[in-house]
């Protein structure tokens, strides 16, 4: 101990009043607690606030929340909900934690140190804004508005992104929920129906529900896990295409243990038999599809034995589903995937299971595809400003036409990063995140940290100090979804086949913004004014976007909450095709960009020798990496241990709970360890794990190092052609036990 | 039972520890402040403590600016983690906002306090001092003594240890000692039990 | 009456939203539960590959071992069913198997917290949460309530509230037209110990693939009560020691008494 003096011996002697007296000029005199009245007992009860919405992941249920002297105790689903009802998944129960965690940003903070090795400083907000809107200023004034990119991700980034697209002006703009997940299907869905398909199947009321890679009860999304439950009590049949036993294999009646890569020669086959066997559904075909003769033609090649070859499963299960299939058309569910980002062959696949819907005549009729009717509800936003397209990195200046034609919204992120790094054809040199993560949901870190490098400005928007924050120069506190108003959900009841109904909810916040957070109209506006755009912005407050938007349906925030957070009107009937509603089983338009018309299958690398195919999927209890940090989330399910087949398991000594590590084809090896689970409900030629896991970000103390992150291992990016989005499963790996690397036998 | 001089004198010196675990502001962190922080170390024997603070200031190209990036390493959000966040919860619920949060502000609100609205969460070391104080103001030794033993020193040794192990500067290592010193638990003879 | 709980496994998803909206409600630490959600498989059976969930948690037995091996002193306590409001008093340790509703219960401030009824439940239904030590007891013992508070109150538990495809539902078993009963008609079953009749009042139902792979994965062993004994005697024996803190706690009731008293008075004035 360094003090000469006991506490008791300083307190007991002159010298504290002497200290005293100096001590007492340098303290501020207010305090934090103040002398109050005893409370009034009798608020003991936890006070429940309604008006909250879900953003654990972005299905978004609708929540109460129950408050204690301040503090938000827990998270309900709204009970007046026809969504989710009482019910909220794990992630939306945890969501406490989120709001809570100490890891959390909570200043706006000033990197002093090296961009990538920060040395952090709390800063004022007045001092982030100017310099944020000072830094992207002189960007857009040397290089123009194209030299800023901007990766937003979630219903807070959408305002910013809007003001970065239409008021600035640029085009480099790359959402990870597009291009890295479900963008192929939304793009291959509207050049064959013309129209997203969202998840809508009629799974309740289905015969027969068919998943390609779908694996429900991992993936988890509250009202249409209802749904996939309540078709298979109503007894619907399931089938699974998978390479693994997953969640919805095993309550599956058939499972396809399907080959990576080669999903789209199995669609191809199970519509070729249909047609060649008379199967399909002639009437739908002659009314209200377009180019069956091509179509026809050009899968005919697809027959069951050369689909069960390239396939490696059997012909006869491939007839069994057909037949299936066509036994129960048209009140069938042909699921059309969330993330389908895989090979880099996956427009084609896409557009394969819109056609498959489309010759079992699997539209607008009950257990099909059928999207629900909706409340309509208006949004508020900046001003949309054609900026032309010279700077469109997407659009090729020769041929006067686009690079990929059917890319999602936005511009495709390898452009992106292209032009950032080379500098070719212009200058990037501002970057904005809000919300997203590229360093871990975009493959190819090393490219991102060289974007990074490349630039003169990088601000990151977020909640909490995820892998990419450590890259920005202003790093700003974003309130999360419980501190905030902001997204307007609406919909209809779950059940197509239950009483019509329609809701509109917005979010409302259950607690004040704590620390210094703010919300993304403030952020955006003030970076606006001092970037010269004052006389555009759209709303001055949240609050007001929010009350705006209601306004169009005859709402208001004031309204919502006197209805416990929820509106419910009366909806319509869904069933029922409009009459110009066409399934392009053959489409011009792709053929003519150069790209097969029909849908075709592309085969996809196969694993060099002694490698296994790397695959990835979700965990029920975490939203990719963003839900890493929660105490209670992480606690549930702490790793992510790898399936590896029992035979091959076997054959390299490897027994469950075994520790190994990872490097693939290219050489690049796994920065932390993970578990062996070994099952024979995987192929040999394949390993899965939990995507999300194994977090680099020392800043997420309780994620940090759990388990292995597979994104560090996908090295190798397909890009599929036509829409610019990226492949992620085609890299390759071995396995590294105790320093030795064992090579998977074939 | 302390005089009513004594426990004013008391109530200073807590206020004056709230004081130096403030974000380092030109505002109070000053010369003024520096000098009567380096004559209470005297005060206490601590001369050897108050060099070393002075000689890294002295150093520095912008103390000002090297504290706060400390600060926001130790306490806010650093690499490669935050240290040591200044809230009892983190340690004894593994979150903000947990049992022990709420423990602590019933306690003061039994004491008749509330917290301000501009106030950081009711266990932040800061406010946790500024209730001591103000409890040594009212002369409260009772309740003074209670509220170290059952919710500052339970999380305190470990926020303490923390600190002391990962502060690269001198003065908060300093401030958390002086801390410790003065909240630490003492038998009639001053000699302190060991804490596990 | 007799509650019990369903969990219906060709619903579960194994999502382990029951599991965090326990902790939530209960306020439940890391790394402690009262419930869980274990996966199984896959793996070959008999009837095909499988892969089920173990949704687990406190069976409140019919003849539960835990409470037998309570060393507390017994009290004589007053139950009441809070339905009928029909009253009976029985001499109990510190936890005990209510007379009205069938759930096992703890009186965390009798608890000596010294584990031996953790260590009789072969299911790991309870846990000594040391962060409630105080100077009687090194810690409490927490389980699974059936959300007795909550069920009291008009409301269902936080699990049964919380479940994404309402595989949990909640009820008396005793009562034959209840929706619990008619799933045991179907064929729900508890987890029985090998060669016991604890009679777990918390049943699965499920095909027979799941079912069988659950059964063999998680039928329990009787706990080896020679160890759980020698705890028991442990805690008793120290408890001349506890009989300090004992009095103090009696000082404390009568204490608290005496408040109420004069508050009493105060409100009257």
């Amino acid at each position: 101990m360094a003090f000469n003096l006991t506490r008791r011996k300083f307190l007991q002697t002159a010298s504290l009043a002497a200290a005293a007296v100096p001590l007492s000029k340098v303290v501020s005199a207010s305090t934090g607690v103040t002398k109050a009245p005893l409370d009034a007992k009798g608020t003991n009860g936890d006070k429940t606030v309604v008006g909250g919405i879900c953003e654990m992941c972005f299905w978004r249920c609708q929540l109460v929340g129950k408050v204690r002297d301040g503090r938000l105790m827990k998270l309900e689903g709204n009970p007046k909900s026809i969504d989710n009802g009482t019910a909220i998944c794990a992630r939306g129960n945890a969501g406490v934690k989120l709001l809570y965690d100490v890891d959390r940003l909570k200043y706006p903070m000033k990197n002093v140190g090296k961009r990538g090795e920060p040395k952090w400083k709390r800063i004022s907000w007045k001092e982030a804004l100017d310099e944020c809107g000072s830094k992207l200023k002189s960007t857009v004034d040397k290089y123009g508005a194209q030299g800023i990119c901007v990766f937003p991700h979630g219903s807070s980034a959408k305002y910013p992104m809007h003001y970065f697209e239409r008021a600035v002006g640029t085009h480099n703009v790359s959402e990870a929920s597009f291009f890295q997940c479900r963008g192929i299907r939304d793009t291959a869905y509207v050049a064959t129906i013309g129209k997203a398909p969202g998840e809508k199947i009629d799974m309740p009321n289905t015969k027969v529900l068919f998943f390609i890679g779908d694996h429900l009860g991992e993936n988890v999304h509250v009202s249409h896990i209802k749904a996939y439950i309540q078709g298979l009590q109503n007894g619907a049949k399931l089938i699974v295409a998978d390479p693994r036993f997953s969640a919805s294999a095993a309550k599956a009646d058939i499972w396809v243990q399907i080959k990576p890569g080669t999903d789209t020669a199995y669609i191809l086959a199970i519509m070729n038999y249909l047609v060649k066997n008379n199967k399909y559904d002639k009437k739908f075909v002659e009314e209200h599809t377009d180019g069956f003769e091509e179509f026809s033609a050009a899968i005919s090649e697809w027959s069951l034995e050369k689909a069960a070859k390239e396939c490696d499963i059997p012909a006869e299960q491939i007839k069994e589903v057909a037949e299936m299939l066509a036994a129960n058309a048209p009140n069938v569910a042909i699921h059309p995937g969330r993330h389908v980002s895989w090979y880099g062959n996956d427009f084609q696949r896409q557009r394969a299971l819109a056609c498959l819907t489309g010759i079992l005549g699997a539209y607008y009729v009950k257990g099909g595809w059928v999207p629900s009717k909706g409340p309509k509800v208006g949004g508020v936003s900046w001003a949309k400003e054609d900026h032309g397209h010279k700077y469109n990195l997407n659009f090729d200046h020769h041929e006067d036409e686009k690079v990929h034609p059917f890319n999602p919204p936005g511009t495709p992120t390898e452009l992106i990063r292209d032009c950032a790094i080379s500098g070719k054809p212009y200058p990037i040199k501002s970057c904005v995140v809000w919300g997203q993560n590229p360093m871990q949901t975009i493959p190819g870190q090393e490219k991102m940290k060289d974007l990074f490098r490349a630039m003169d400005f990088v601000m990151c928007v977020d909640v909490m100090p995820t892998d990419v924050t450590m890259w920005a120069d202003i790093l700003l506190p974003e309130a999360s979804y419980l501190e905030r108003y902001d997204y307007i959900k609406k919909g209809t009841q779950w059940d197509l086949s239950k009483e019509h109904q329609q809701y509109i909810s917005a979010r409302i916040p259950f607690i004040p913004a704590m620390f210094e957070r703010k919300d993304q109209i403030y952020i955006t506006n003030e970076i606006a004014k001092r970037m010269g755009h004052e006389a555009k912005i759209p709303v001055k407050t949240i609050e007001e976007m929010v009350d705006k938007s209601l306004a169009t349906a005859n709402l208001s925030i004031e309204k919502l909450k006197a209805e416990d957070g929820i509106h419910i009107q009366p909806g319509k009937d869904p069933y029922g095709i409009p009459e110009d509603f066409e399934v392009l089983l053959y489409n011009e338009d792709i053929e003519d960009a150069g790209h097969p018309g029909a849908p075709t299958y592309k085969p996809v690398e196969q694993p060099p020798k002694g490698f296994a195919r790397l695959l990835y999927g979700r965990a029920p209890v975490h939203t990719f990496n963003r839900s890493q940090n929660n105490v209670w989330l992480k606690n549930a399910m702490p790793d992510n241990p790898v399936w590896l087949n029992d035979q091959v398991a076997a054959n390299l000594g490897l027994i469950d709970g075994d520790v190994v590590g990872f490097v693939n084809s290219e050489g690049v090896e796994s920065r932390t360890t993970t578990t062996v689970k070994v099952t024979p409900g995987i192929r040999k030629d394949c390993v899965y794990m939990y995507h999300g896991y194994g977090s680099a970000n020392p800043l997420l103390t309780i994620g940090v190092g759990a388990g292995v992150d597979d994104q560090s291992l996908i090295t190798k990016l397909a890009v599929d052609p036509e829409t610019g989005c990226n492949g992620m499963r085609n890299n390759f790996v071995k396995l590294i036990k105790d320093g030795k690397v064992l090579d998977i036998p074939a | 039972m302390p005089s009513p001089d004594t426990s004013q004198d008391i109530a200073t010196l807590y206020r004056f520890l709230a004081q130096c675990m403030h974000y380092p502001d030109s505002d109070w962190m000053n010369e003024d402040f520096l000098n009567v922080f380096y004559n209470l170390l005297g005060t206490l024997g601590g001369i050897e403590e108050g060099v070393e603070i002075r000689k890294s200031i002295n150093n520095a190209e912008d103390y000002l600016e090297d504290l706060q990036v400390e600060y926001t390493r130790l306490f806010i959000n650093g690499v490669p983690h935050v240290v040591a966040p200044p809230y009892g919860s983190v340690y004894m619920d593994k979150s903000l906002q947990g049992t022990f949060a709420g423990n602590t502000l019933a306690f003061y609100r039994e004491k008749g306090f509330a917290m301000d609205q501009n106030a950081d969460l009711p266990d932040h070391l800061i406010h946790e001092l500024e209730f001591l104080s103000l409890l040594a103001e009212e002369n409260d030794s009772a309740g003074e003594k209670e509220f170290l033993k059952k919710l500052f020193r339970p999380w305190y040794t470990q926020f303490h240890a923390r600190v002391t192990k990962e502060a690269h500067h001198p003065y908060f290592r300093v401030v958390v000692m002086l801390i410790d010193f003065f909240t630490k638990e003492e038998d009639e003879d001053g000699f302190q039990p060991n804490e596990a | 009456m007799q509650y019990g709980m369903i969990i219906d496994l060709e619903r579960c998803v194994g999502c382990h939203a029951c599991t965090i909206a326990c902790r939530a409600e209960w306020e439940v630490p890391v790394p402690y539960q009262r419930n869980w959600v274990k996966r199984l498989g896959p793996t070959m059976t008999d009837d095909g590959m499988a892969s089920t969930y173990y949704p687990g948690l406190c069976n409140h037995c019919d003849k539960p071992p835990c409470v037998d091996e309570c060393p507390a002193d017994t009290v004589e306590m007053t139950f009441t069913d809070y339905k009928s409001g029909k009253t009976k008093t029985m001499e109990v340790a510190a936890t005990w198997k209510d007379p009205f509703d069938g759930s096992v219960q703890v009186d965390k401030e009798r608890c000596l917290g010294c584990g031996a009824c953790a260590d009789a439940c072969p299911y790991g239904a309870r846990y000594v949460n040391p962060d409630l030590a105080d100077d009687d007891s090194e810690g409490k013992v927490d389980k699974c309530t059936y959300c007795k508070p909550r069920v009291e109150a008009g409301l269902i538990p936080a699990c049964v509230q919380t479940c994404i495809t309402d595989a949990r539902i909640f009820g008396d078993l005793s009562d034959p037209n209840s929706e619990v009963s008619k799933y045991v008609k179907k064929g729900a079953k508890g987890l029985e110990v090998k060669g016991g009749h604890l009679g777990p009042n918390s049943r699965y139902f499920g095909n027979k693939k799941d079912m069988g792979l659950l059964f063999a994965d998680y039928t329990p062993e009787m706990a080896d009560m020679g160890s759980v004994k020698r705890r028991a005697m442990m805690a008793s024996m120290v408890k001349p020691a506890m009989k300090k803190a004992k009095d103090i706690g009696l000082l404390g009731l009568a204490g608290a008494m005496l408040v109420k008293g004069l508050s009493d008075n105060e409100d009257s004035k």
